[in-house]
């Protein structure tokens, strides 16, 4: 009786092993997809997906991933502005094309859709954002004063948009340099910042100029927003190079003239001997056949 | 002399053909050399990804081979050169020996540069985009101009010794006859030639010692030039030169030992000339102690940083066997048996001048590769591969056939030429005769 028992057990957990397996097998982990917007010095607007998964307890940037990029309604093909695949970084940057215009100016507020594609290792996911057109402008007063302002389109009107933070920045490599040691501005309520620039003796390119930016960062509301202005505010950079200065670590036919004559000089003077001693092999040759 | 006499010396030098065990010793070494070929193939199908080298470790036993190879072949000089300007009558039967050591060495060393090249057939770029500042372009003169010197001192005293092995035409098959023909038909035994010849050979004797000097030197600032620990040396030039030698010396002696046993050249190659190199080989490897001592002993004192892990691998740690075999079988070991006169006799002074040898190549390997291993940023984030390095058998099968055929060169020469020079033979003879009449 008992024995038959663990016969019925056994060819229980045989029978359900399969189904069980694959319940383990379809354990999917959950793919989240960030969208950014961007609108950069008014003239191009993109938006970047970010695609992430929680595995081993922590954030991981997920590569190789479909995306399908819409405005307003993701329901309506029409509304496709962009298909890609995420980079290794995770992302994927979908340009906002004129092919967008229709749904564009329809209204002062823009809704992006991001949707996921099916894989082995994810279901679909969505994400979304939806922002209100803002547009930055920056430029210049008299005595080194920077001036920005910040517009919300509301309706069919374009109004000042009072407290809305943003930084003033000059442009380096690999990063902007806050115009002075105030590290952000809040908008005043005609929409407006004004801030002196104080790194006077910043190099420049060849003609002193420094690109000014203006910078909304992650805004609720507005995304991100970017303006720049060229000021000749910098100090001119004069390029040195040693390029073709001679050198011991200079490039090839550089090298000090000190050198070659002691090197030239030496090859010459050994090489003399040997071209002499053939000279002379010679000799005996011919005092041979003579 | 009596013409007798003189056809026993010519009978007794003149080369001999292969025995039993010359043939097997040939196939053996020809065996070797086709297994690095097969080697070589393999590498240059699939890359350099068959050799253990990687990115820390970019000179491995190629490298190491290369830098033993220049220093054996330094010997030529040694040899040939200083003990000739110096008058010094004994080394006469050496001087041969020495030569193809060194014509074989330094055709082995340019080979093995080639053979550590990933992309070989690029190699022309060298000339064409090498910077004269770089001591790799030194290098490469150098050793050309080391190769052709040592090449004219081989032939210029071959030359009286073509016109006997002509005359002996019924002991030569036709084309080695033509050959002779072709190098020395034009040898008549003249004052004028001899005057030539003997000229010649002085600037000979004169020149090639600086460029011996220069060829070791320039090897070492390869490494000096940098600012790695273990290489970071001002000493490094002394050290190198005084090893080369040391290695040089020693391979002669082994070479010695084998020529007189293997074509009984006991009359030619004595006792006296064994103890002579013995003596020789004792002061040049105390030399080598001497710069040694120098070379680890001072950054071992102040033991800076970036040293003290290289130092302390050589000496202690991962490399200490082969560091403390090195030292003990390249210096120690032979001095304790040279020492001695009876330590001075064949078979002691070759099996001290095999130590010297097999004691020196890893002792260029351990200059070589230790070094790359402890650059000076922490390897981080690298396969554990990178950590160590052991070579492939392809490295080994290469490294091994470079030897063989540098081996094969001089086996080969032996059966052509003779290795002993009959015609100074027979003129040192006759005046050492001369001497006892009157």
């Amino acid at each position: 009786m008992k024995m038959k028992n663990i016969f019925k057990s056994v060819l229980f957990f045989i029978g359900f092993l399969p189904s069980f397996l694959n319940a383990q097998s379809i354990e999917k982990n959950r793919l989240v997809l960030g969208l950014k917007y961007y609108n950069d010095n008014n003239l191009m607007q993109h938006l970047v997906v970010q695609a992430k998964s929680k595995i081993d307890g922590k954030f991981q940037k997920i590569e190789n991933i479909s995306v399908k990029v819409f405005i307003n309604n993701e329901q309506d093909k029409k509304n496709l502005i962009g298909i890609g695949t995420t980079t290794a970084r995770g992302e994927l940057i979908v340009l906002v094309t004129p092919k967008a215009k229709t749904e564009w100016i329809k209204s002062a507020t823009q809704n992006f859709i991001a949707v996921s594609a099916t894989t082995k290792e994810f279901d679909e996911a969505t994400g979304s954002t939806t922002i209100t057109k803002a547009k930055l402008k920056i430029d210049t007063l008299e005595g080194k004063m920077v001036h920005a302002k910040l517009l919300v389109l509301s309706d069919t009107i374009w109004k000042p948009m009072p407290g809305v933070e943003m930084v003033l920045a000059v442009k380096r490599i690999g990063g902007n340099l806050n115009i002075n040691e105030t590290a952000t501005y809040v908008t005043d309520t005609a929409g407006n910042i004004n801030a002196e620039f104080k790194r006077d003796s910043l190099p420049g390119d060849s003609k002193g100029n420094l690109v000014l930016v203006a910078n909304v960062i992650d805004n609720d509301v507005y995304g991100n927003l970017t303006a720049e202005s060229t000021v000749p505010w910098g100090a001119k950079l004069i390029y040195m190079t040693n390029y073709n200065h001679r050198s011991l670590f200079a490039r090839r036919g550089h090298s000090p003239y000190w050198l070659e004559f002691l090197a030239y000089g030496i090859i010459l003077a050994v090489w003399v001997v040997i071209i002499y001693l053939l000279i002379q092999i010679k000799h005996i040759v011919k005092l041979g056949l003579d | 002399m009596d013409k007798l006499k003189e056809n026993q010396i010519i009978e007794d030098l003149l080369p001999q053909k292969f025995g039993k065990l010359g043939k097997i010793w040939v196939a053996s070494l020809m065996g070797v050399c086709a297994l690095g070929a097969y080697a070589y193939g393999r590498q240059l199908y699939y890359g350099l990804e068959v050799t253990s080298m990687r990115d820390y470790v970019s000179w491995g036993i190629y490298i190491s081979n290369f830098v033993f190879f220049v220093a054996i072949s330094l010997v030529g000089s040694l040899i040939t050169a200083v003990l000739r300007l110096t008058n010094v009558k004994w080394s006469t039967p050496l001087t041969r020996i020495a030569e193809i050591i060194a014509v074989s060495a330094i055709t082995f060393a340019s080979l093995i540069i080639i053979v550590d090249m990933g992309r070989p057939e690029r190699f022309y770029n060298l000339f064409i985009h090498g910077r004269l500042q770089s001591p790799i372009i030194w290098d490469v003169i150098v050793i050309t101009t080391y190769f052709f010197i040592s090449l004219l001192l081989l032939y210029f005293p071959l030359l009286p010794d073509l016109k006997i092995m002509i005359g002996y035409k019924e002991r030569n098959r036709r084309w080695l006859h033509q050959f002779y023909v072709f190098l020395g038909a034009h040898w008549k035994d003249k004052p004028a030639q001899f005057k030539i010849t003997h000229k010649a050979i002085n600037i000979l004797a004169i020149s090639i010692i600086p460029v011996a000097f220069s060829i070791h030197t320039v090897t070492s600032w390869l490494f000096a030039t940098t600012y790695r620990p273990g290489w970071d040396s001002t000493n490094f030039g002394a050290y190198f030169i005084s090893g080369a030698f040391l290695v040089g010396a020693g391979g002669v002696v082994v070479a010695m030992y084998v020529f007189r046993k293997h074509y009984k050249l006991q009359k030619y190659i004595t006792y006296d000339h064994f103890d002579r190199m013995g003596k020789v080989l004792v002061m040049l490897a105390l030399l080598y102690l001497y710069f040694n001592i120098n070379e680890f002993l001072v950054p071992a004192f102040k033991m800076k940083k970036s040293e003290e892990e290289h130092l302390l691998g050589l000496f202690t740690g991962e490399f200490a066997p082969l560091f403390w075999f090195a030292i003990f079988t390249a210096m120690f070991i032979p001095i304790m048996i040279l020492l001695f006169p009876k330590g001075r006799r064949p078979f002691p002074a070759f099996i001290a001048g095999l130590l010297v040898v097999v004691g020196s190549w890893f002792k260029r390997y351990l200059i070589v590769t230790p070094t790359l291993l402890h650059p000076f940023l922490p390897m981080h984030d690298v396969p554990a591969s990178y950590h160590h390095y052991f070579p492939s058998w392809e490295e080994w099968s290469i490294a091994l056939a470079s030897l063989a055929g540098a081996l094969l060169v001089i086996t080969f020469f032996a059966r052509i030429f003779p290795i002993i020079p009959i015609h100074e033979t027979i003129l040192e003879t006759e005046s050492h005769e001369n001497e006892k009449h009157f």
